[in-house]
């Protein structure tokens, strides 16, 4: 019996490692170990008024700050009954292609390609390829400067209350992300060039399960209710009201992270899921990188999501063109927030994170306090699939050297772009 | 002159003090053209875990006795300790009710099987071990970090503002959330260096920065809200929502 244990997954959000028991040729316990302290904040907000949960639920994590936010609010708002405006649902769904683009090209250029190259990091990158890294750069800083037009700050967003936003962004500022933007749409295609020349990939093949919010419209990340789960051609169909159907979870020993399975099999969730589940996405310059980067369908190695992100953060730029060019036409009006009227009741909330479905679930009480709060994030639901795509790395490493092994199982856990600050938040026990 | 050697570390947190770090794309190859960044745990996988550090940056809060070893290791490594961050520098949101029982809400949160973690309540870093600069946010300022950078190179203390949010807003002319809304803006008693991001924006105050430390009059400001109708309980544990009270030495 020996052990193979990577104690701390690098370049990641947070603290996780890695543990396999291997007997000869026998693949014994496969972890995705999480050590993340519990901040249990889902417990420490009870008792808080509405608009105080959004600003503390955000903290959980940093890289999905917007979509904590938003995913918060509209939890709250669906708990009222507010009804925002068409303006607002605009401006938000920009917010969330700005963190996508930030995130993605974060996870892209100085998380996961370094490894492709065998190199430590970004800074080892910049060393041989600088213009790689300065392109990542700045894809990076054009997603931020999304975020802070629209949030009013790059993490943990400021602008954005129940019913609104605090301020609007003026005609010049959404002038001056859309020019950055169109420059953007030319560094995304190069980004298919690189991601396209990396060497290939593919440490194991499996059937996997998808799950993705089904968008009503292309390239949506925020409106929506309704999630689908792809699995060998079948598609099961939920609402977010039902999301413990989805997050059916298991405390277990080796992580503050609960195991979520569908019907039994875990699923994926994240990039590569949600261009599974909404192909009517992929069309136009999506549909040209995905064949650049020989990417096709049904996905069968995990690997893949990193060329989903490249994929999305074409489609993300291209996304927020057109809302700023349909809010420019309109006409950008200075809104105020809508009304908030509390009242007692329950209200969730299922949208798109960078890294995959997100859920806020929260009741209220009668006077805007609310008495419970669960998060479901995803990476907590990507969990239990990260240990079954690691077994199959595992056992399809036929033989070979304990670091090729390794360095598979690390690239495999990166692919998924684990955010492990967020995976610690959990369904609560009723 | 040989390069500073410096490591940047993460506790229990959201990594988005970090994050801003990264988020400094403009400087980020200056940045590592000046100072010898030996490990970076969220940013790199060729780290040296046991060098001696000119400089060690942690962010997060602790909160387990792993943390606490954690930071205790980096700080015997290291010449100066930098707290990033509001969870690093007061505790941050996780310490908003350090009173609470905690075997309650990790069984509640995880069954039986809570009891058995690691967790403990959060504390801030200088009450683990001892800090040399507080750079408080939540997240931190790209430019105070840039700042606090530059002068360490040169060698002087970096100064970042001591008075209140307030004092930034009046100068930016915004009409008062506070006094002519009657909004909870947290404002007055909140230590600037954000150019009053939210009221710039008409939202209020949450205090994320952490309170000003000494000049502020928090029962003069209570009765304030308290004239506009607040609850005095309500306004407390506001005020407590970023910073438990007892703050950096």
């Amino acid at each position: 019996m020996r052990t193979v244990v990577i104690e701390h997954l690098a370049r990641v959000e947070g603290h996780g490692g890695i543990t396999v028991e291997l007997d000869g040729n026998t693949v014994g316990k496969v972890r995705f170990d999480v050590f993340e302290g519990a901040r249990l904040l889902e417990s420490l907000v009870r008792g808080k008024r509405y608009d105080e949960i959004s600003p503390i639920l955000s903290r959980i994590c940093s890289i999905c700050s917007a979509a904590h936010s938003l995913t918060s609010l509209k939890a709250s708002e669906n708990a009222f009954g507010v009804q925002i405006s068409p303006q607002t649902e605009l401006l938000r769904e920009l917010l969330y292609q700005g963190e996508s683009i930030q995130s993605h090209a974060l996870h892209l250029f100085l998380l996961a390609v370094p490894d492709y190259l065998d190199l430590p990091s970004a800074i080892a990158l910049a060393a041989i390829k600088p213009e790689a890294v300065k392109l990542g750069l700045r894809l990076k800083k054009l997603g931020n400067l999304l975020q802070e037009t629209i949030g009013g700050r790059a993490v943990h967003p400021v602008n954005v209350v129940p019913g609104g936003f605090g301020t609007v962004p003026t005609v010049d500022q959404l002038i001056e992300v859309r020019n950055a933007l169109i420059e953007g749409l030319k560094d995304a295609d190069t980004t298919i060039d690189l991601i396209a020349s990396l060497p290939p990939a593919e440490f194991c093949r499996c059937d996997t399960a998808f799950a993705a919010l089904r968008s009503p419209n292309p390239d949506n990340y925020y409106a929506g209710d309704e999630a689908v789960v792809a699995s060998n051609g079948d598609r099961s169909t939920m609402r977010a009201a039902d999301y413990r159907k989805l997050a059916n979870e298991q405390s277990v020993q080796h992580s503050h992270a609960k195991h979520s399975s569908f019907g039994g099999k875990p699923f994926m969730v994240g990039s590569l899921a949600r261009l599974t589940v909404n192909p009517q996405r992929l069309t136009g310059k999506m549909a040209a990188a995905m064949e650049r980067l020989q990417l096709h369908f049904p996905a069968r190695n995990p690997m893949d999501n990193n060329k989903a992100q490249a994929v999305e953060l074409v489609g993300d730029i291209e996304r927020a063109l057109q809302i700023i060019e349909q809010l420019l036409r309109d006409g950008i009006k200075d809104e105020r927030p809508a009304e908030v009227h509390v009242r007692a009741g329950t209200g969730t909330a299922m949208t798109e994170a960078p890294r995959g479905l997100l859920i806020h679930s929260y009741t209220y009480d009668g006077e805007g306090r609310i008495t419970a709060a669960n998060v479901i994030t995803p990476t907590a639901l990507n969990a239990a699939c990260i240990e079954m795509h690691l077994r199959r790395v595992v056992e399809q490493c036929a033989e070979g050297e304990e670091a090729v092994l390794e360095k598979r199982l690390q690239m495999t856990a990166r692919a998924y772009d684990p955010c492990i600050s967020c995976s610690v938040h959990l369904v609560r026990k009723l | 002159m040989s390069k500073p050697t410096v490591g940047i570390f993460g506790l229990t947190g959201c990594a988005g003090d970090q994050l801003v770090i990264l988020n400094c794309e403009d400087q980020l190859l200056d940045l590592v053209s000046v100072i010898d960044i030996r490990d970076f745990l969220m940013a790199s996988s060729g780290n040296d875990e046991v060098c001696p550090l000119d400089v060690a940056i942690v962010e997060g809060a602790v909160l387990s006795n792993r943390d606490a070893e954690k930071l205790r290791a980096i700080r015997n490594r290291s010449k100066f300790l930098v707290a990033l961050g509001t969870c690093a520098v007061w505790g941050g949101v996780a310490a908003m009710d350090r009173g609470a029982d905690r075997r309650k809400l990790l069984q509640e949160v995880y069954g039986e099987t809570g009891l058995s973690y690691d967790s403990a309540a959060a504390q801030a870093l200088h009450e683990v071990v001892k800090v040399d600069l507080n750079i408080t946010g939540c997240p931190i300022e790209k430019d105070h970090f840039l700042s606090a950078i530059a002068n360490l190179l040169i060698g002087n203390p970096p100064l970042y503002p001591e008075y209140p949010v307030c004092t930034e807003c009046r100068m930016l002319e915004n009409n008062c959330l506070l006094i002519e809304r009657g909004q909870l803006c947290c404002g007055p008693i909140t230590v600037a260096g954000c150019q009053a991001r939210c009221p710039n924006l008409r939202v209020p105050c949450v205090g994320c920065r952490g309170p000003v430390v000494g000049d502020a009059n928090p029962s003069s400001l209570l009765s304030a809200f308290e004239e506009k109708g607040f609850d005095r309980q309500a306004i407390a544990a506001r005020l407590r929502t970023f910073a438990p009270q007892g703050g950096p030495q």
